[in-house]
């Protein structure tokens, strides 16, 4: 129902608004007392080393399930590698060691047992810019499902891609030409698109990599409302730049900076009453 | 002789140069203080340089150019009568032999009596012409170059801007360089085109890009049996697709693999040592992968099919085994095989720049999916180059067609119009070898269709090229 | 029920991509090992042209037979060949068939080294000296095991008589291996024993000089003014469209070209190194001119503005600025052109190196082989000799090619800079 309110606005004043949020404020107090769910993802001691460079110092974190973690830094800070651990996509990158614990309800996810390929359909990820493959949008969202061989007759197929369209809120934009292709959609369309091509499969949890950083404030505060739906069924870890972003969609942050985890705690608390000189300076603007 | 106006030309340039530097900074001195002259004396002396150079050699081209012929009919004019009723490339013989005779070398033909005795007299007076003409040329060349010094001389002034003038000789010395460029392609259709006219005045367009029966031996005599060619290129253009089928067969799949392995699965130290090996690969001169092609693999081929033939005759498979007994070393499986292994290197490098130029976020994508090195490659990887895949191949194709080396040294001669991989059949290039290494006379039919079959081969090729070139560049484009 | 069917399908997607990985490493397998097979194949073959046998014999000037005066005109083989058998004692018949054969096993040198000695010293006639010279071509396949008295008589070159003489010889002491510098020092010739790669690397080498000469500086020449000087426009699109076409024209197009043009139309000289290097030039045109733009391209333009900001003009930036920060890489555009010049085969056939050219040429008007067409002319001859001597020619048009390519790898890693 709010989405549709959202909807709305956008087509009524879209063109004119004002760099920033047009609709949503930014309500933190309904955020703090939201549900919380338990630690879904302990990290402990976690480094990080690029071809022997450290890029990550012991980062000791707990992410609460049913929750949006923002994670906020300066360029640099090692949030975003940090991020990458926990679906352990620095695995791609050639000369890469991560050391430390990270455990995911539990089972430590860097564990010889545990298969990347596996753990990375319980954990999406969403990346800076939108990257949707060249193919047809259905095509985009039936990705997962069909590697996963997640989906047993087309039908199913078409259900998933339905379902995951509309959870992403895309659904009643593209229903009718689901068969053209992902690449052709709006910046915000894309990036709703590799939601739900990242929600197919169903996942626990979802990496958010500064998800609106390439898009336009109607595109962010759309895709910022869907992240807030979002977080009555997932863990959602969001990387982001904007300290107004943060403040808006995560009810806990967590600041880096110099690859340290400098501060963390309910959203609230930090943006009202760090208790590190370096966070306050951060987040009044004094660096970053 | 000729090469005297060599060191005459460096001399007279020299001159200039030094002589134009000098009078620029004398005529410099004249201003008054504070004032400076716009060009650099040195670059006075350059623009000297150029006008006494550039005259005396417009005149020395223009003499190498048409001096052949101006001696030709000099000659021709002033010999005896006997001497100029012979047929014009006997008499063409003659002064050759002349000419050999009066340098004290022996003819190479020997000639009847009116023209035996007339070698010396008229060899002595063919080079008295022609040192005559060379004379006369370096002359010449030496006045321009004078005419064009003292018309530079006058000119230099402080107020010239002699470095600009120079400037724009170079300019224009450059864009002549590129010029090349477009001349060799002028060059190359108006060579093609112009005997091909000749070739499709005899023969008909349609017979020879429909007809089946290619034998281009026409007689020397017209009394000759079969003395009429038959020039229906069709199983030619048969002959090239099915050896660039079988090329292509295996460089695809061979070359693309190697790409993919080398982009996304090779550790560098892996790709460190298999890139050189491929570049080295590419270096080897195509003549070498026909003489391996010719006595390694062609003998080894018809070995083995000749052996599995044995096997089988007397079988229920009788038939085929009595074919396979007779298989040939110049099946198009050889030249096919070998020339699909040149091609793997230019197949895997092109394939290689294109997978890399798949952005990387969309293999992060699909590994944050949880795909696995190989689906993000069928899936992914492979749709979104597919374009640039394509134009290598068509890239691939048209170095296939073009190949001479490896089919004239391991495919056939005889003309079939099969796409059997086992039968002996011959190419495009083949045949224009062929046709243009053995005794030729220049005007017949049969040397003249070998521009027919170049003009073909330049178009297709030409055609594959562009479309080839026009995919990859807007692939490319796409992602950058 | 979600985990388990994630499960389910694991197993087979890791067998596929075990097996994809296992295609790619077969790929590069495949290529690798041709290149192994091809170059080992050529060794293999070509190895023992580098060393060759040679027989020294006693050689009898009889007076009656030998003219002091003209030498040249006496049949020194024959000669040679019965004083051979009578000093083996082997009879002959009326017809002098068991003389022909054994004359056989020398090479025609022979008769060239009498002539020669006798000719130097006019009094040996009348003494024995001894001669050396080549064994024949065949004789010296039998001696390197290319002919062995295991295949039946009718399908080998050389009788069982004659192998056995050679046996007999071989085991006297007449006969020494040893290397086979004619290799080196002889031109083309139509006997496998006396033909040698001189003439043919000569040819190669006065072509690619005639190539560098013409292709470098024109090659050069454009690339700048494309690069630098021209505007941007449908003319330059034309020529740039031109030149990426001119690259991938079939080679043997370009003899066609130079078939038409140098001979037909401009009579230069056939098979001269004068027209193959200008054939070969403008094949290699374009690959020079688009090596050089691409390192032009590469020289930042940060250099260009501080040069042109000092006051300098646009041509003295180019000049003294770009061009000379572009060199190295110009340099081996060029030097890897010049190899693939110097292995390109086809429009020489065109241009009439497909003929016998015995000797070495000293101008670049004459008619001269190259080492490409060489291979082509000695790997059509019938004679089997000649196929090691093919396998060896190419060994050093192999080794020329690596020699450049090393020198243009070297010039990349010296001076390449990374901006």
């Amino acid at each position: 129902m709010k989405f549709n309110l959202f909807r709305a606005a956008d087509g009524t004043e879209g063109g004119g608004s004002p760099a920033g949020p047009p609709v949503i404020a930014a309500p933190p107090v309904v955020h703090s007392s939201a549900p919380m769910g338990p630690t879904k993802i302990a990290a402990r001691d976690v480094s990080v080393f690029y071809s022997g460079k450290q890029a990550l110092y012991d980062v000791t974190l707990d992410i609460p399930d049913k929750t949006v973690t923002a994670l906020i830094g300066p360029s640099g800070c090692g949030k975003s590698t940090f991020l990458r651990t926990m679906n352990r996509m620095n695995d791609t990158i050639p000369g890469a060691k991560v050391t430390g614990r990270i455990e995911m309800d539990g089972e430590d996810i860097n564990a010889k047992s545990v298969d990347p390929v596996l753990l990375r359909a319980r954990v999406g990820m969403v990346f800076q810019k939108p990257n949707p493959f060249p193919k047809t949008i259905y095509e985009n969202v039936a990705y997962g499902p069909r590697i996963h061989g997640l989906a047993a007759s087309k039908s199913e197929l078409d259900s998933v891609v339905e379902a995951s369209l509309k959870r992403a809120g895309l659904w009643e934009e593209v229903a009718d030409r689901l068969h053209s292709p992902g690449t052709g959609l709006s910046g915000g369309q894309q990036q709703r698109l590799v939601i739900a091509r990242a929600i197919a499969v169903e996942p626990e949890v979802i990496l958010m990599d500064e998800p609106c950083s390439a898009l336009d404030p109607i595109a962010t505060a759309k895709i910022e409302e869907l992240i807030d739906e979002l977080r009555e069924r997932y863990c959602i870890v969001i990387v982001t730049h904007s300290m107004a972003q943060a403040a808006r969609v995560s009810q806990r942050t967590a600041f880096f900076h110099m690859g340290r985890l400098v501060e963390t705690g309910d959203t609230e608390d930090i943006f009202t009453n760090p208790r590190e000189r370096r966070t306050l300076d951060y987040i009044t603007g004094r660096f970053g | 002789m000729t090469w005297l106006f060599l060191p005459i030309l460096i001399a007279a340039a020299v001159a200039a140069y030094v002589g134009g530097r000098a009078l620029a900074r004398r005529r410099g001195r004249s201003l008054p203080a504070g004032e400076r002259s716009h060009s650099r004396p040195g670059q006075h002396g350059a623009y000297a340089l150029i006008w006494t150079v550039v005259p005396a050699l417009v005149v020395l081209m223009g003499a190498s150019v048409f001096s052949p012929n101006i001696e030709r009919q000099l000659t021709a004019s002033g010999a005896p009568e006997a001497v100029q009723q012979l047929e014009p490339f006997r008499r063409e013989a003659f002064f050759a032999d002349a000419r050999a005779v009066g340098a004290g070398r022996p003819a190479v033909q020997i000639w009847p009596a009116p023209y035996a005795e007339l070698l010396p007299t008229e060899g002595q007076r063919a080079s008295r012409i022609g040192q005559m003409l060379d004379l006369g040329a370096i002359v010449g060349a030496a006045l321009a170059a004078l005419l064009g010094a003292l018309f530079v001389f006058g000119q230099i002034r402080p107020g010239m801007r002699a470095r600009n003038r120079v400037e724009g000789w170079i300019v224009g010395l450059l864009f002549a360089c590129s010029a090349v460029a477009v001349l060799t392609t002028v060059g190359i259709i108006a060579s093609l085109v112009y005997d091909s006219l000749r070739f499709f005045s005899t023969v008909p367009l349609a017979e020879f890009l429909f007809g089946t029966q290619w034998s281009p031996q026409t007689a020397i005599r017209a009394d000759q049996v079969g003395s009429t060619g038959a020039f229906g290129a069709l199983p030619l253009f048969v002959g090239t697709f099915l050896i660039m089928l079988i090329a292509m067969a295996v460089a695809a799949p061979v070359g693309l693999f190697s790409a993919i392995y080398l982009s996304e699965y090779a550790g560098p130290i892996f790709r460190a040592t298999v890139k050189p090996v491929l570049e080295i690969l590419a270096g080897v001169p195509t003549v070498v992968y026909g003489f391996f092609a010719a006595l390694t693999v062609g003998p080894a081929f018809r070995e083995f099919f000749n052996g599995l033939g044995a096997l089988m005759v007397g079988g229920p498979l009788d038939g085929l085994g009595q074919y396979l007994m007779l298989v040939q070393n110049q099946m198009a499986l050889v030249a096919g095989a070998v020339m699909g292994i040149m091609l793997i290197p230019f197949v895997s490098s092109l394939s290689d720049d294109i997978i890399n130029a798949v952005p990387q976020s969309l293999r992060d994508g699909s590994y944050a999916m949880g795909a696995t090195k190989s689906e993000t490659v069928k899936r992914v990887l492979l749709p979104a180059a597919l374009p640039g895949v394509a134009g290598a191949m068509l890239l691939a194709m048209s170095r296939a067609i073009g190949e001479t080396m490896i089919v004239t040294m391991a495919a056939g001669l005889a003309a079939r119009l099969t796409l059997n991989p086992l039968d002996t059949v011959t190419t495009v290039t083949v045949q224009i070898v062929t046709l243009l290494t053995g005794d030729q006379e220049f005007n017949s039919p049969k040397t003249l269709s070998a521009f027919g079959l170049g003009l073909t081969l330049f178009l297709v090729t030409l055609v594959l090229n562009i479309v080839a070139q026009r995919i990859v560049q807007t692939y490319r484009q796409q992602y950058d | 029920m979600r985990a388990a069917r994630l499960r389910a399908g694991l197993k087979r997607r890791y067998a596929r991509e075990g097996r994809f990985r296992l295609y790619g490493l077969l790929a590069i397998g495949v290529a690798v090992g041709f290149l192994l097979l091809l170059l080992g194949r050529i060794i293999e073959q070509g190895h023992t042209a580098f060393y060759t046998h040679t027989v020294t014999v006693p050689v009898y000037m009889d007076p009656a037979r030998v003219d002091r005066a003209y030498p040249q005109g006496t049949n020194f083989e024959l000669l040679v060949a019965e004083q051979q058998l009578a000093r083996m004692g082997v009879a002959d018949d009326a017809q002098g068939t068991k003389a022909a054969a054994m004359r056989s096993l020398f090479s025609s040198e022979l008769k060239f080294a009498a002539a020669a000695r006798i000719q130097g010293n006019p009094n040996l006639v009348g003494q024995t000296v001894p001669i050396a010279a080549p064994v024949s071509d065949d004789a010296d396949l039998y001696f390197k095991h290319e002919i062995s008295r295991a295949t039946p008589a009718d399908q080998r070159r050389l009788s069982d008589e004659q192998i056995s003489w050679l046996d007999r010889m071989k085991a006297s002491g007449l006969v020494a291996t040893h290397f086979n510098s004619g290799l080196f020092t002889k031109g083309d010739s139509t006997e496998p024993e006396l033909a040698g790669v001189l003439g043919a690397v000569v040819g190669s080498a006065l072509m690619l000089v005639v190539t560098a000469l013409i292709a470098i500086p024109l090659g050069v020449g454009a690339a700048l003014y494309l690069e630098e000087f021209a505007p941007r426009g449908r003319i330059t699109d034309l020529i740039e469209v031109n030149i990426n076409n001119l690259a991938a024209v079939p080679s043997i197009i370009y003899g066609l070209l130079g078939l038409a043009l140098f001979i037909n139309w401009m009579h230069l000289p056939r098979a001269s190194p004068l027209v193959g290097g200008l054939v070969l030039a403008l094949m290699a045109l374009p690959t020079i001119i688009i090596a050089t733009r691409s390192s032009l391209k590469a020289v930042p333009p940060s250099i260009r503005e501080a040069a042109l900001a000092m006051g300098a003009s646009k041509t003295q930036t180019v000049f003294q600025h770009t061009l000379p920060l572009a060199m190295p890489g110009v340099m081996t555009g060029a030097i890897i052109s010049m190899a693939h010049a110097l292995g390109e085969t086809a429009p020489l056939l065109l241009i009439g190196m497909v003929s016998f050219i015995p000797g070495i040429p000293h101008s670049l008007g004459e008619p001269t082989g190259a080492l490409p067409s060489l291979v082509y002319i000695w790997e059509n001859a019938s004679e089997r000799a000649f196929h090691e001597r093919t396998a060896a020619a190419i060994l050093v048009l192999l080794a020329f090619m690596i020699v450049m390519n090393a020198a243009a790898i070297f010039l990349r890693r010296r001076f390449e800079r990374r901006w």
